[in-house]
């Protein structure tokens, strides 16, 4: 389960561990000192709330670099229970993190026990450290989503989902139908003006999201996004992984002054495919 | 207090308030794996055995069904047959209890959910019968679903394969055993809802187009489809309903319930949608005070955000032009 390739070394804090044990990790934190003595920053990695048996891998793999806190903070709204495994909704929002100076960097969710765990990464470079999205799970797993600051600590929330086996191996939807590429990157859109600053865009596009696990279909996703204002202003970046449901549907809160009137979109695919559009942002609607 | 003590705790409170909700419901004994029906005669010779308004679980055994049984002048007539195998064959032997000596003559099936029919497999499979598209979905997603009761029921499904009704209906009624049922070709709760009037007594056996103190259910419903099935159930005769879940009911409360609840739902869901809101916040909007009196009322709207959400996002947000 340990990850031989980790660029961070890891240090356990030592309540609860044996002797042995930490016999053990001495002698491996110094192996991996002398391979790595260069790059290493040290960091403790604080037990995991959910118990998950790839904790560590997932912190090293995901959340490299600086230290890491389990954050009330970060809100992390999930079904306990996953309805349907192919979307399992997930909304993350971290806005309480910006105080006294500090931005969100990064926010990174992961599904410890999918095949392929990263679900997405979202840069809210000038926006509310909130997304909102769907999520394919392979069996009942942890969540872990990790928000990165501008000081580099990782403040990481998490959920535990119940959920039926099959969502990552199963074929999309979209192949029981026969012309399916024809609708492929047909996009719906709602943006709103949430205030004076601040707006909300809500955004489905037609994508089968083919993780290459099920049979006989090839790796196929959409896996990056960016909204830009039209002078060219980036607002938030996303990377998106094999996980997130088909038709992707996100939500988020890109910065918007009063003054600006239309968002850029740009999304690609992994074979290139590009969809490009400009969404208008209506006025804001007082007392609505 | 350890884990081990909250959960138990926590489960036998559980049953502790379930059982008060609802005194003719019967219950179920998961360490001897037996079922505690409670037969009640609801109308002449014809027995409602009530399931708990909950969601399946390893307490209740998936008894939150309501099924039922009429004698008739030469046998008895089943209406749904519970979750599991075990189901159906405690069932069957209640039945031998309540009217000795008379055999089985027919079995509905009102739709293809798996608390409905997986306790097929006790009757005689020439004698289960439904419409073609009932029978058409529960070949095409039974395994499924008892897969996915196995997950939520354990050794409550031990040994329970799905059993196809062996016998498709399209008469608009049926003389069995001497007596004549009325039957009604619906849709709405799913692509296929089976509607069942024992002309003699008035019983109108809903199925799941009606609930009653006990949320519907909408994992494969079309609300539109299903306004218009309750509208046809409502201009129709009859004395006494028995919905899917939920005690019988003389005045047509349950169909009023049901109409005012998927009136609700649909119109929440389409404000949440237009208003961009994710699923998880759309999960959040509050819940009538109405609705209070509904078991379960804040697991299955929840549910149904997630089954009903991605078909109005396809009808309402607006589409956009894009450049490839
Ligand atoms: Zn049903």
């Amino acid at each position: 389960m340990s990850d031989s390739t980790q660029r961070t070394r890891v240090v356990f804090s030592p309540e609860g561990i044996g002797r042995l044990a930490l016999g053990w990790l001495v002698l491996s934190v110094m192996l991996l000192s002398a391979a790595n003595a260069a790059t290493d920053v040290e960091r403790e990695l604080p037990d995991d709330p959910l118990d998950s048996v790839m904790w560590e891998s997932m912190a090293n793999r995901f959340f490299p670099g600086g230290d890491i806190v389990f954050d009330q903070r970060v809100i992390v709204d999930a079904p306990l229970s996953a309805e349907d495994q192919f979307f399992l909704p997930v909304t993350v929002d971290a806005t309480a993190l910006e105080t006294n100076g500090l931005h969100v960097e990064e926010i990174v969710a992961v599904a410890d026990l999918n095949p392929i765990p990263h679900i997405l990464t979202l840069r809210p470079l000038e926006a509310d450290a909130f997304i909102g999205f769907r999520v394919k799970l392979q069996q009942t797993t942890p969540i872990h989503v990790g928000v990165k600051t501008s000081d580099g600590i990782w403040h990481v929330n998490g959920v535990e989902v119940d959920a039926a086996g099959g969502g990552c191996t199963a074929p999309a939807m979209a192949h029981g139908i026969s012309n399916w590429m024809e609708t492929l990157g047909q996009t719906r859109a709602i943006v709103r003006r949430e205030s004076a600053l601040s707006t909300r865009l809500s955004l489905r596009m037609r994508h089968p999201m083919d993780t290459g696990l099920a049979d006989g279909i090839p790796v196929f996703y959409m896996n990056e996004m960016q909204v830009k204002l039209a002078d060219g202003t980036a607002l938030a970046d996303i990377e998106l992984y094999e996980p997130v449901s088909e038709n992707p549907t996100l939500t988020l809160k890109p910065r918007v002054s009063s003054n600006q009137s239309a968002l850029d979109v740009r999304a690609r695919d992994t074979e290139g495919n590009e969809y490009v559009f400009e969404l208008p942002v209506p006025d804001l609607v007082v007392g609505n | 207090m350890d884990n081990r003590r909250r959960i138990f705790l926590r489960n036998s409170l559980g049953v502790m308030a379930a059982g008060c909700a609802c005194a003719m419901c019967g219950g179920a004994n998961a360490r001897t794996l037996q079922y505690e029906f409670q037969a009640t005669e609801i109308a002449s010779r014809t027995w409602a055995v009530h399931g708990r308004n909950e969601y399946f679980s390893l307490e209740n055994g998936g008894n939150i069904v309501n099924v039922a049984f009429v004698e008739v002048p030469e046998g008895v007539v089943v209406v749904d047959t519970g979750p599991s195998r075990r189901f159906g064959e405690q069932l069957l032997r209640l039945i031998g209890e309540k009217i000795p000596g008379k055999p089985i003559l027919r079995v509905y099936n009102t739709h293809h959910h798996p608390d409905h029919f997986l306790g097929n497999q006790a009757f005689d499979q020439s004698l289960v019968a439904a419409p073609q598209k009932v029978i058409d979905n529960i070949s095409s997603e039974g395994n499924a679903m008892a897969d996915n009761m196995y997950r939520l029921l354990g050794d409550w499904m031990r040994g329970t394969e799905v059993t196809v009704p062996g016998k498709a209906l399209d008469a608009q009624s049926e003389e069995v055993g001497g007596r004549q049922f009325s039957l009604f070709y619906l849709s709405g709760h799913t692509s296929a809802d089976f509607v069942i009037r024992d002309d003699e007594t008035g019983v109108l056996f809903s199925g799941d187009l009606a609930f009653l103190f006990r949320a519907p259910t909408t994992p494969h419903a079309d609300i539109t489809a299903w306004r218009s099935a309750i509208e046809t159930l409502r201009v129709t005769d009859r004395d006494l309903i028995l919905p899917g879940h939920g005690p019988s009911d003389g005045r047509g409360e349950s169909l009023e319930q049901t109409l005012d609840y998927l009136d609700w739902l649909d119109g929440s869901l389409r404000e949440s949608v237009s208003k961009g809101w994710s699923m998880n916040e759309a999960m959040k909007t509050p819940i009538p005070p109405r609705f209070r009196a509904l078991d379960v009322v804040d697991t299955e709207f929840e549910r149904s955000v997630v089954h009903l959400y991605q078909q109005l996002e396809d009808e309402l947000m607006p589409s956009i032009q894009i450049s490839q």
